[in-house]
């Protein structure tokens, strides 16, 4: 064992246009924060919400511009050993995740900035550290205080989320991990009315969240000792040059790393906090992780899955089919008792990350698009299913609960359309965009996934009916069933609210009737740099 | 063909505004949707009969090979026909059967006339994947029209049942088409064209393909759905239920027969359990009162007779099975019409209560009548053509030289003998249920319907009667589908008249059998109490869906209580479970050496007890003590190791963690609430045991694999070449590794600021109170007091001792602090350490004085040391720059300093003096929020409850 003379010192190379829009959406946050500092409370609404919306309109036409550059970037290639030391890979699958956070990103900060004609936005609560009930909390509220530092922390949550399918090595994947995370965390703890649930659901997300944080950085030292490098490429190289002397090191890492990976999406059996905090946060909130944080952790899971370990798929994509089993069975059949809207939609999207992860196992370049194509089209409804949730009251406060909305279609026969829309979606009938996201996952799986994807495809399928019956059951609930009590309200939404939500319902529709442009665009970005 | 669609779709968009403007003759106009259709059918028959039907191809998502193609074969051409024309015969009929006031109108024109072309788009693709939307699409529809009237639950139910049902089917097909698809084509007529090789995956396809025509078309056991589904209006059930929703299945099942019929499996689930499924739906016919569900159970029978024939798979079956799903469109749409009618007019479906109906409305019965006498296969009607054909191809099939067609041949002659006794049986009580004038009961009260209601079955019962006299005629518009099958010979002409056939004999014979059976049927029914339900799929499905329901409760109640617990511990259970098996199984440990010297053993032992004492104790303060005796082990640890600057850290983190927990404990319980017998306890200490000792096993693994030179092997001589200083660790962290600790001490500060601002609720700490402002009792003697903010205590709170001694050591622990931070470059130390030095001064101050003795010791705002310490920390690292260097690069001055004597002075101090600043206010702010503000919120709860 000789040490080795330090290499001579080489700049990075940074190709400033490919990482613009990461850059404006962090630079946007940080003068968000700015603003919370300075700006006095009144007008602090206005500007944070105009400052993200601008921002991630400006980062998304960046991001077009991005397209042109693409390759590896933030980094060198060692002279020495001619080893691509690149922080960052800005690909297809990375710029279409980008592109479709930063665009769920708009319609889930719309959602989160509804004031229903108030001072600040209605979800959130005057004073996250004020004790409930305490006289703090009446004395914030009466002083009129908001909790606009939502919107900085929203576009923190954003960056870390562009980052986590961008980075290139698992250093960098584990900070965009915490960067995506921590503002989370904070987010779901800042719930306006039931505020106790919120901060429950908030230290639960957290405490599980830092074991899985740990287990992956644990994963990323163990894999670091087995191929001396955290470079993906590197790791891929090293999987097929080194001897299986070290393999407990290799399994043992690669799978640490996937658990910490598995919890984002709430896969089974790390799903556990998924429901507590999906009805605990506030519900706009809800929306954007379901949508975006799914979306940024099926990108990271592609690109460990299909660039870093790649070449040990045969060490680890058991335990991950039987993930992707489990996670379809539990969302599936533990969405039947549901009674809370909020606590079905966060099972029901533990079967989608189940179907999604199945598109994950086709090893193949269309097991990537479908991926890319379904976590799009599922974000884009869950953003407006959740927002419709938010319009749902009684006595105030949302009704979550099921039976308050029975006979919602008699009352508000558009709200309750659309929902049933949504829901069709979920269950994946044609003409919506479930269908064809989940035809795209199931073709691939069966397609190149061998025996195992067509096994996988059947669970899928059973699993998908079992879901029909929750959906229908709530669309029997809303249209065909007497209202339990009237006092059960829809609020009228603002510009901004409506905007969010029908463009989601739109979405849904259009890539129902005419998915080919986002497929064709799913499928020409489907091709990882190394 | 997509026009035709086109034209369904707007119709429905515009219906909703059609009823809005014409009331109930909405359905009149929308009638010209589906007989627009029929029309452009018609002018293409020729076309279609020689074979070159018009063929038709849109893009639609080519990526996924989802496009719109159209193609008009013989077999979708009658089947479109059947759509189209029972379609508008049935929307004409709903202009009268519906009441003008019935509030949803609009919705059910729309979903109807949507329905329609769903069903036309199905038969009319030549695309699997499109085939499947349509599929969904009707299902989705229909639920949505047999859930029409949702007041009662059992339309509710109905149309849940028939949603799951279909849905589960669909998506088995899906599966099916999927696998096809991909190894081969989604084109229909490539695959119908080219059969791919029966291997096993392509089996599988078919047989998934078949699960979904089955349950589409209520075949055994899915076959609970369809009489359940008779709670839909009746032109609902006379649509849906007899011309084309369940026909769908049959259609597949005739479609795919060309290519498939050979395949394992095909004829077991075809010909087996459509067979089974006709004597099952027949004998349950038989025992219904309601007319309504007379007709159902009769459908499910004929659907299994049609399936059956269909999946025979020779020609003379493919005829029969056309000429029967003719001939059944025209007599079951009739019949179900005719059952509307009768509903309408009297009040009743229940044939206990209906009497001399017939007589009242001759228009009515006389064409359905004749619709009975063909779904009972009396001559000259059509289901007699229909019958005689499907008797001829299974006596055919059973003179098949290879046995196993033989022998399903005789199974089919067999058994479509006994069905038509059953039918021809049920078919009698029908009409004798619904017209005939019973002996000993009033004659039913009749409204007369107006005659527009009574046009649609007149001309289907019609039908039925110039179908069955003219199906010579018919015979070469459905003879090209027959040629597209392999097996078999010619089949022979349809028509009444054959010459005396065993065929013939065998029909002569089910009538005359059947008719018996209704003759006697107090004496069939009392057998047929007798006998128990063979196959009650209703009974398994609710089994099911009941156990799924409580499963779903039970896995919840188990699984997702809300406890962090058992969350934590499925995470952990997978981490032993995965990694930690892995390491064990697939990893390969080294030479282990137990210890250096036995100390170490000791002190292990020491922490292994401590661990363990841990488990035992109830008391929240001693788990906190025994947890930090594992720290200050593992610190012990370092210095056997021969690591002294690490263990002073490790042992000064120990005990600021120690103060902290004990500040933060006084507001909880000194007790845990444990039950120490619990089993759950017990799973959970093994669990930990698991746990930890998987993870000694990775490190054991990990510390085996090192196969790398460690980059720390140059530290020793770069720390002193470049660092110029010689403890290492200090070096690392102010010079070789200063920006990581650039970055950790600004982390660091972000989180005082974070733990002050919670504690806080509102604003950081400004307000200082010292004692010396506080306004102090005069009786409290002021001489011989050693901490001034004692004073302030309450006299059981003060201890002379402590305030004597931190008096007297505070000072000395602030010098130690700035001797470790100065000596740090070369002896254990450094800013960190001396920074907690300093900070445990001022917890000592706090301790024995009291909140105002802390303010009276670091007068000043933390947030002030944390900010001059960020500031000096970040000018250090830019300074070099103003002198040509590098950011953080470190220079040395030596000089002398009279009374001082020899400095040695690296600039990389002025870094640490910074960490120092920053370490010292985070500390304070530690002590003021833990422990000023909650005495603060102490004394504030106190003063409420007095007030109270």
């Amino acid at each position: 064992m000789t040490a080795v003379a330090p290499a001579a010192f080489q700049q990075a190379n940074i190709d400033y246009l490919a990482v613009l829009p990461l850059l404006i959406v962090f630079g946007a946050a940080l003068v968000g924060v700015l603003v919370e500092a300075f700006v006095p409370r009144e007008r602090r609404h206005t500007i944070q919400l105009t400052i993200s919306v601008a921002s991630l309109v400006l980062a998304f036409v960046a991001i077009l511009f991005a397209t042109k550059h693409q390759g590896l970037t933030f980094g060198y290639t060692d002279g020495a050993t001619s080893r691509r030391l690149f922080a960052l890979a800005i690909d297809g699958p990375a710029l279409f995740m980008q592109g479709a956070l930063v665009l769920m990103g708009v319609l889930g900060i719309l959602i989160m900035a509804e004031r229903f004609g108030g001072v600040g936005s209605d979800a959130f609560t005057a004073s996250g550290a004020s004790t409930p009930g305490s006289p703090i909390e009446a004395a914030s509220a009466r002083a009129g205080l908001i909790t606009s530092e939502v919107f900085p922390l929203t576009l923190f949550a954003i960056g870390g989320m562009m980052l986590f399918p961008t980075v290139n090595d698992l250093i960098g994947m584990f900070i965009a991990l915490e960067v995506l995370s921590l503002p989370l965390y904070i987010l779901s703890g800042l719930a306006r009315r039931r505020r106790l649930l919120s901060q429950e659901a908030s230290l639960k997300y957290f405490l599980l969240g830092a074991f899985s944080s740990a287990f992956f950085l644990f994963g990323t030292a163990l894999l670091y000792g087995y191929a001396g490098s955290v470079y993906f490429g590197d790791l891929s190289k090293a999987v097929s040059d080194t001897s299986l002397g070290l393999n407990g090191l290799l399994v043992a890492g690669a799978f640490l790393v996937f658990v910490g990976l598995l919890f984002k999406v709430g896969a089974v059996p790390f799903h556990a906090w998924t429901p507590d905090v999906y009805q605990g946060a506030p519900t706009p909130v809800t929306g954007f992780m379901a949508a975006c944080t799914k979306a940024a952790a099926f990108g990271a899971i592609l690109r460990l899955a299909y660039v870093g370990l790649d070449t040990a798929s045969w060490q680890w994509q058991n335990a991950v089919i039987i993930v992707a089993v489990l996670t379809m069975i539990v969302g599936a059949v533990l969405s039947v008792t549901q009674t809370d809207m909020k606590r079905l939609l966060a099972y029901s999207s533990i079967a989608h990350a189940g179907f999604v992860l199945v598109g994950v196992l086709a090893f193949d370049q269309r097991g990537v698009s479908s991926v890319l194509f379904y976590v799009v089209a599922y974000g884009f409804s869950i953003i407006a299913a959740f927002g419709l949730v938010t319009l749902v009251r009684q006595d105030g406060g949302e009704a979550t609960h099921l039976s308050q909305w029975a006979g919602l279609g008699k009352s508000h026969p558009v709200i309750a359309g659309t929902m049933a829309f949504l829901m069709l979606a979920f269950a994946g009938i044609p003409l919506t965009s479930g269908f064809v996201a989940k035809f795209a996952v199931f073709a691939a799986a069966i397609g190149t996934g061998g025996a195992t994807g067509t096994v996988l495809v059947v669970i899928g399928a059973v699993c998908s009916a079992i879901t029909v019956f929750v959906y229908a059951r709530v669309i029997v609930l809303m249209f065909f069933s007497e209202p339990a009590d009237d006092t059960v309200e829809v609020l009228v939404p603002s510009v901004g609210t409506t905007f969010a939500i029908a463009i989601g319902t739109l979405i849904t529709f259009a890539l129902g009737v005419v998915p080919s442009s986002l497929l064709d665009l799913a499928d020409r970005a489907s091709q990882f740099v190394r | 063909m997509v026009q035709l669609l086109l034209v369904h779709l707007v119709a429905a968009a515009v219906a909703p505004v059609l009823v809005r403007f014409l009331g109930r003759n909405a359905f009149l106009v929308l009638a010209l949707a589906p007989a627009s259709a029929l029309a452009w059918l018609l002018s293409v028959a020729a076309d279609v009969r020689a074979g070159n039907g018009p063929v038709q191809r849109v893009s639609w998502v080519p990526g996924l090979g989802l496009d719109l193609d159209f193609r008009l074969t013989t077999l979708s051409w009658v089947l479109a026909l059947l759509v189209t024309g029972v379609g508008a015969l049935v929307l004409f009929y709903c202009r009268w059967y519906f009441t003008a006031t019935d509030p949803t109108l609009w919705r059910f024109t729309a979903v109807f006339t949507a329905f329609a072309g769903a069903m036309l788009g199905l038969v009319l693709t030549d695309n699997f994947l499109v085939l499947y939307v349509f599929w969904e699409l009707t299902t989705v529809f229909s639920y949505l029209l047999i859930g029409h009237n949702p007041a009662s639950s059992t339309n509710r139910r109905a149309a849940m049942q028939a949603l799951i049902v279909t849905t589960l089917g669909g998506l088995a097909m899906l599966v099916g088409i999927i696998a096809l698809g991909v190894r081969h084509s989604y084109r229909i007529s490539e695959v119908v064209a080219h059969p791919p090789a029966l291997d096993a995956v392509t089996i599988g396809a078919v047989v998934l393909l078949l699960v979904g025509a089955l349950s589409k078309s209520a075949l055994v056991p899915f076959h609970f759905w369809l009489p359940g589904a008779m709670a839909a209006p009746t032109p609902v059930s006379a649509y849906l239920h007899a011309a084309a929703m369940v026909k769908a299945g049959v259609y597949l099942v005739a479609l795919l027969a060309p290519a498939f019929a050979g395949a394992p499996g095909w004829h077991a689930l075809t010909v087996g359990l459509g067979l089974f499924t006709m004597l099952v739906g027949g004998w349950r016919a038989l025992r219904q009162y309601d007319i309504k569900l007379l007709l159902a159970y009769g459908t499910v029978s004929q659907l299994g007779f049609m399936v059956a024939l269909a999946g025979l798979g020779t020609r003379e079956g493919g005829l029969a099975a056309l000429a029967l799903v003719v001939s059944h469109a025209f007599f079951k749409s009739t019949l179900f019409l005719t059952v509307g009618v009768i509903d309408r007019s009297t009040g009743t479906r229940d044939l206990r209560e209906l009497s001399g109906v017939g007589r009242r409305l001759l228009p009515l019965s006389v064409p359905a009548v004749l619709a009975a006498l063909s779904m009972a296969g009396i001559p000259p009607l059509a289901g007699f053509v229909a019958k005689e054909a499907a008797l001829q191809a299974g006596l055919e099939a059973a003179s098949d030289g290879v046995p196993f067609a033989a022998a399903w041949g005789w199974l089919m002659t067999v058994t479509l003998v006994v069905g038509s006794i059953l039918t021809v049986a049920y078919s009698t009580r029908f009409v004798w249920g619904a017209f005939a004038r019973k002996p000993g009961m009033p004659l039913t009260p009749v409204r007369v319907p107006h005659p527009g209601f009574l046009l649609a079955p007149l001309l289907l019962g019609v039908g039925s009667l110039l179908v069955g006299l003219l199906a010579p005629l018919e015979h070469p518009w459905l003879l090209p589908y027959a040629q597209q099958l392999v097996r078999g010979a010619p089949p022979a002409l349809l028509a009444l008249w054959h010459g005396f056939t065993p065929a013939l004999g065998l029909s002569a014979l089910a009538i005359a059998i059947g008719v018996g059976l209704f003759v006697w049927r107090d004496r069939v029914g009392r057998v047929q109490r007798a006998v128990p339900p063979l196959v009650d799929g209703e009974r398994a499905y609710a089994r099911f869906m009941r156990g799924l329901d409580v499963g779903a409760v039970e896995v919840t109640a188990r699984t997702q209580r809300g406890s962090l617990p058992f969350y934590l511990a499925t995470i952990v259970f997978v981490f032993v479970a995965l990694p930690g098996m892995a390491a064990l199984l697939r990893g390969s440990v080294g030479p282990v050496r137990l210890w250096d010297t036995p100390a170490q053993a000791v002190v292990g032992a020491v922490i292994v007890v401590a661990c363990v004492l841990v488990l035992l104790t109830d008391r929240r303060l001693a788990s906190v003590m025994l947890v930090g005796v594992t720290g200050y082990g593992v610190s012990t640890l370092f210095i056997l190791h021969g690591a002294p600057d690490l263990a002073i850290t490790q042992m000064l983190v120990e005990t600021v963690s120690l103060v902290v927990f004990v500040l933060a404990l006084r507001r909880l319980p000194t007790r845990f609430e444990r039950h120490e017998r619990s089993l759950r306890r017990r799973l959970r200490v093994l669990l930990g045991i698991a746990f930890g000792a998987s993870v000694a096993a990775v490190i054991l693994v990990a510390s085996a694999a090192r196969h790398v030179v460690p980059v720390s092997i140059d530290f020793p001589e770069q720390a002193h070449s470049f660092g110029h200083g010689s403890n290492i660790v200090n070096v690392t962290l102010v010079d070789i590794r200063a920006w990581d600790t650039l970055g950790e001490v600004s982390v660091l500060v972000a989180a005082a600021t974070g733990i002050a601002s919670l504690i806080f609720v509102k604003t950081r700490n400004t307000r200082l109170s010292t004692a010396s402002e506080q306004a102090i009792a005069p009786t409290e003697p002021t001489r011989g007091t050693w901490l001034r903010g004692g004073r302030t205590l309450r006299r059981e709170r003060r201890s002379v001792m402590f305030e004597v001694v931190t008096r007297l050591i505070f000072h000395i622990m602030i010098a130690v602090s700035l001797y470790v931070l100065f000596s740090g470059h070369n002896l254990p130390g450094g800013g960190f350490a001396g920074g907690l030095v300093a900070g445990l001064a001022l917890v000592v101050r706090y301790l024995a004085g009291g909140r105002y003795e802390l303010d009276e010791a670091a007068p000043f705002d933390a947030g002030l040391a944390v900010g001059i310490g960020l500031l000096i920390v970040v000018l250090a690292a830019l300074a070099p720059l103003a002198f040509g260097g590098t950011i953080l690069q470190s220079a040395v001055f030596d000089f002398t300093l009279p009374p001082w004597g020899e400095v040695h002075l690296v600039t990389s101090a002025i870094f640490d003096m910074g960490v120092y600043l920053i370490v010292f206010g985070m500390m304070l702010d530690i002590v003021r929020s833990l422990g000023t503000g909650i005495d603060r919120q102490i004394s504030a709860e106190r003063r409420a409850e007095a007030e109270v």
